[in-house]
């Protein structure tokens, strides 16, 4: 029986080509699209189950209260103090690590000097809580002060073939560190990928860090903090003993808070860090479950796109075989047998799409990796939880796409369709019209949601930021400067291609994270209840990022006191309650110890990316003897940037001979901040196109079968004077209709999700209205060129041929 | 082995009420060959059609070998159907994608007899028409006349008890038309009742009895064999 089913089926594939061309290439996409998604996700909620205690693992992670109780930052990183004392007063914690980031740090191994970026302090717990493979010497050796771990390719980097065991690398032109061990570089779905792990016990050392201050610093919170609990551990019950914990240990804020007011320790699932985590500080940008989600949204509209093409045209197509139907009922075919039939001729056809799609996957993967900015492979999805949905998947679909048109072709009356008096009744139409209506109104969705993304991402990199961010080369600071800034700087402006150089602890596109207590002086010393972000700039900082100022001065060495200046921006003036910024400047300030001077307010500006707000920000001067510095801004003429870099790296060889000299430009770095959307965007374009294309294989096989169907009474039309024109149009009307409906359908829910998606941009277009009459006016074409062509083409047939053929 | 008692079957639209079938009754009986005569519209192609099982009367009894068949649901008449009744149609309806073997051989997928043994009643029967020589071609590539023989055989290959013809030479020329009509007749003559809706008053001749009608009724019942 299978066998006459299948065989029916392959030969009725043959015979329709057109027909079956479209099914098999729509579904073969949509399947593709699908199963590359499918492989995405699979990678994105993988992160970090590769521990072989993943569900035990959890990161603890600190916020910060404003007086309102309003949470004003969470951070992903804590206080040293507190991985040690947690163990020390849980008795249930398992184990404990603490992994401290260097930010960029320069290292050296003889004549070779790289910029790191991925360069950790770790204690010898690293291994006890993740899970890790040392390839040679022992993890323990990083309870031993100076000692270093390398990855695979970071000793062969430094050390190519010789062997780097017990060979010296020099961090920061300082401190030496003896390398103790090679491990195998984390997989590619963990949350972090430390390429160098410096012993801990070395920031003991007052040159690196203190000992004192590991055990006593509240303040800087930047260490990250594991912790392994025991199987099914109430974490809850955990975190709420952590405000207790606080007040026994931390000191009380300046103000006299106790500290469980002001900050909360909570404990964050390992797993659900890469998907769910978006803290002030990260190990490395995570990725979004909400791209997860739109994603495999789209993956099922390109496939419901697909299986509509299929249940409209084997329903159109069905008025063809209801000879067969009939004559099948007539020798004893039940119901159940003819449902069968046709269920497993869309099984078969969705097979042979899975067999292509499955090729299509290989040859799509690294282009899916390169444009999601993730390592994906084909391997992850050979294990049973996904072969065997994925095997299931030309069931589903095929009974899925195959159910209609085969319980409709199934009730046939045998004794009608014989008769040729068969119509497919107009009750199919409508269901079909509702059909074209939904992958139309998906499409049209999917071309508002890419114009929509596409107009947010041109407004970020087009929206003036309240400075000049064209033009500025960033380098990152080296501590080996030291004080020879001032002559660097100097001679850096000696080349022609140099306008200004400044250098500051943040620079914009940075995240703006320090603040200190603040506080007005008058008569007496109000604290001023406000997150008052820092950052601690040179005299240059102003002119080198072009940013103007609305009332005041910069800093200046023309006046002595301006070592206790301070300069705020408008949202601070405003909000510590100066009416205007006039009336800021003179003001006494008291910013954490220091008490100084308003000098100068200036314009807001975007410091951080469009997707926060403008913060109250206040600049604090330095002579250059405290050095918290972590980038340099050289602001160069437009002429040629080449010329530029060539000019700084000389003076940087002149100063710092052995250390590597990185640089990037600013605007490049405000352009990363949106990498993720514009990845978004790429994806959103190229399978709105897909789908579009798709629907419109499909609109044209169905019109294609409605003309045939009507090309008598186009015969007879033209025979009684219809000219081509009005053909056309009497067949494309219909179908534009249906476009409209679509529209109509789809305005509304497109509007919502991407309202939805815009509400994550403190700085965002209006919904753009033209959008949506593109979107229509756009598919409304697809559908009239597609349409139009058949039916021009019928229509400038000669009626006597169509008429005869009846 | 039929018997018919006040049929009546009524066609309506939404203006027009047609009265296809008019009370009729009458009765075929075992190994009987009887012709259904009369103009367009008669009521003919619905008698054969509830005698076929592919409709079912307004009103009305119908025994087939003796058992109440009038309301019968779809999945019931689909059974007896296809164990009891063949059918050969004027148009020949053969599945212009299936083989000649295959067409022959598609009663008796329904019926569940096994691949060796379908092969050996498809040969047998396909011999007895001598169509076996193009039992691997397709519909589109016989002449009419090898089409009806091919849809004899699918109609008799799982020797059903009575065979519906619905004109079966009024798509042939008359030599073709004369061999089906022989085919009929040895099937009969082998004890398969046979009743044949036809306009042809020569194929009329090969029955036993002819029954016209007009109007939905039986008008005169013919025997041939006194004539």
């Amino acid at each position: 029986m299978l066998k006459n089913h299948l065989k029916i089926a392959w030969r009725n594939l043959m015979k329709y080509k057109f027909i079956s061309f479209i099914n098999l290439f729509g579904l073969t996409i949509g399947l593709t699209c699908c199963l590359l998604i499918a492989t995405y996700i699979i990678h994105e909620l993988s992160y970090d189950k590769y521990n072989t205690n993943a569900s035990r693992i959890y990161r603890v992670t600190r916020s910060f209260t404003t007086t309102e109780g309003n949470i004003s930052l969470h951070l992903g990183t804590v206080a040293p103090p507190i991985g040690p004392l947690l163990k020390h007063d849980f008795p249930d914690v398992e184990q404990q690590t603490t992994l401290l980031g260097m930010g960029t740090a320069p290292l050296r191994y003889e004549d070779k000097k790289f910029n790191e970026s991925n360069v950790c302090f770790a204690d010898e717990n690293l291994s006890k809580v993740f899970t890790m493979h040392m390839v040679t010497g022992n993890i323990k050796s990083l309870a031993e002060p100076f000692s270093a771990l390398l990855t695979e390719a970071q000793a062969q980097k430094y050390f190519g073939n010789t062997n780097p065991m017990n060979k010296m690398i020099r961090l920061s032109n300082q401190v030496n560190f003896k390398v103790a061990g090679i491990y195998k570089a984390f997989p590619s779905n963990a949350h972090m990928h430390p390429d160098i792990l410096l012993s801990f016990a070395s920031l003991n050392d007052s040159t690196l860090y203190g000992a004192k201050n590991l055990q006593t610093n509240w303040f800087n919170n930047s260490f990250f903090t594991y912790l392994l609990l025991p199987e099914n551990y109430p974490v809850k019950q955990m975190e709420a003993r952590f405000p207790a914990f606080l007040d026994a240990h931390a000191p009380r804020s300046s103000t006299g808070m106790m500290p469980s007011k002001i900050s909360k320790l909570y404990l964050q699932p390992l797993t659900s860090i890469h998907l769910t985590s978006h803290l002030d500080s990260e190990a490395e940008e995570n990725g979004d479950i909400k791209r997860v989600y739109i994603f495999s949204v789209i993956a099922l509209f390109i496939l419901l796109i697909a299986c509509i093409n299929y249940m409209n045209l084997s329903t159109a197509r069905s008025t063809l075989r209801a000879k067969e139907i009939g004559i099948r009922k007539v020798v004893g075919a039940s119901k159940k047998e003819l449902l069968l039939q046709f269920l497993s001729e869309s099984v078969l056809i969705c097979w042979m799409s899975l067999l292509l799609a499955c090729i299509l996957l290989k040859l799509g993967m690294p282009w899916l990796s390169k444009i999601s900015g993730t390592d994906l492979s084909i391997g992850m999805l050979l294990k049973w939880q996904v072969l065997v949905p994925v095997l299931l998947t030309p069931f589903i679909v095929g009974v899925l796409a195959g159910l209609y048109p085969a319980l409709f072709m199934a009730a046939f009356q045998p004794v009608k369709t014989l008769k040729g008096l068969f119509k497919a009744g107009s009750k199919s139409i409508s269901f079909r019209q509702v059909l074209v209506v939904a992958q139309f109104a998906i499409s049209i969705i999917l071309i508002i949601t890419t114009l929509v993304v596409y107009s947010q991402l041109r407004y970020m990199e087009k929206k003036s930021l309240g400075f000049d961010k064209s033009q500025v080369v960033t380098i990152p600071w080296n501590i080996a400067i030291g004080n020879r800034f001032e002559a660097m700087r100097n001679d850096l402006l000696q080349q022609q291609s140099i306008k200004d150089v400044c250098r500051a602890s943040r620079i914009p596109s940075g995240r703006l994270l320090d603040n200190s207590n603040a506080a007005t002086v008058g008569d007496s010393i109000r604290p001023v209840n406000l997150e008052l972000k820092y950052v601690v700039a040179d005299y240059h900082f102003i002119p080198t990022f072009g940013i103007t100022m609305a009332a005041g001065r910069n800093f200046s060495r023309d006046y002595g006191t301006d070592s206790t200046a301070f300069i705020v921006n408008e949202s601070a003036a405003q909000m510590i309650g100066w009416k205007t910024p006039e009336k800021a400047i003179g003001q006494r300030f008291k910013y954490g110890s220091t008490i100084g001077t308003i000098v100068g307010v200036m314009h807001d500006f975007n410091f951080e990316s469009l997707h926060q707000k403008i913060q109250p920000l206040i600049l604090i001067p330095t002579d250059g003897t405290a050095q918290p510095f972590n980038r340099i801004a050289i602001k160069v003429t437009g002429a040629s940037s080449a010329t530029a870099i060539a000019q700084i790296q000389s003076v940087w060889k002149h100063y710092l001979p052995d250390e590597p000299f990185d640089y990037n430009f600013l605007d490049e770095r405000f352009s990363q901040l949106y990498e993720a959307e514009r990845r978004q965007q790429t994806i959103f374009t190229l399978f709105s196109c897909i789908a579009i294309f798709i629907a419109s294989l499909g609109l044209l096989g169905l019109s294609a079968f409605t003309i045939t169907q009507r090309i008598k009474e186009i015969g007879v039309r033209k025979v009684l004077g219809a000219d081509t024109g009005s053909i056309v149009l009497m067949l494309s009307k219909d179908f534009l209709k249906l476009v409209a409906i679509a529209a109509v359908v789809a305005f509304p829910v497109a509007w919502y999700a991407m309202y939805q998606w815009l509400q994550a941009f403190a700085y965002r277009i209006g919904m753009p209205w033209y959008v949506f009459i593109i979107a229509g006016v756009l598919a409304g074409l697809v559908a009239l060129v597609t349409v139009g062509v058949q039916a021009a083409k019928a229509a400038m047939n000669n009626p006597v041929k169509s008429l005869r053929s009846e | 082995m039929i018997k018919i008692s006040a049929l009546e079957k009524v066609y309506r639209t939404e203006e027009v009420e047609t009265v296809a079938l008019n009370k009729l009754s009458f009765e075929v009986r075992d190994g009987e060959f009887v012709a259904v005569m009369g103009p367009s519209g008669c009521g003919k192609s619905t008698l054969l059609n509830i005698l076929g099982l592919l409709d079912d009367p307004d009103a009305g009894s119908f025994l087939f070998n003796g058992i109440e068949v009038a309301h019968f649901n779809e999945r019931k008449r689909a059974d007896l159907r296809k164990h009891n009744i063949g059918f050969v149609f004027q148009s020949f309806n053969l599945i212009d994608e299936l083989t000649v073997f295959e067409n022959v051989e598609l009663p008796l997928i329904y019926t569940g007899v096994k691949p060796a043994e379908r092969k050996k009643r498809v040969e047998e029967v396909l011999d007895k028409v001598q169509i076996m020589h193009r039992r691997n071609h397709y519909p589109q590539q016989l002449s009419g006349g090898q089409q009806q023989r091919v849809a004899v055989a699918r109609a008799v290959v799982n020797q059903p008890k009575l065979i519906l013809a619905d004109e079966p030479t009024g798509n042939l020329d008359s030599s073709n038309g004369n061999e089906v009509m022989q085919l009929l007749t040895d099937l009969n003559e082998q004890g398969t009742t046979i009743v044949m809706v036809t306009h042809s008053e020569h194929d009329a001749r090969y029955s036993h009895r002819i029954i016209r009608m007009l109007d939905g009724q039986t008008v005169t019942e013919n025997i041939n064999s006194l004539l």
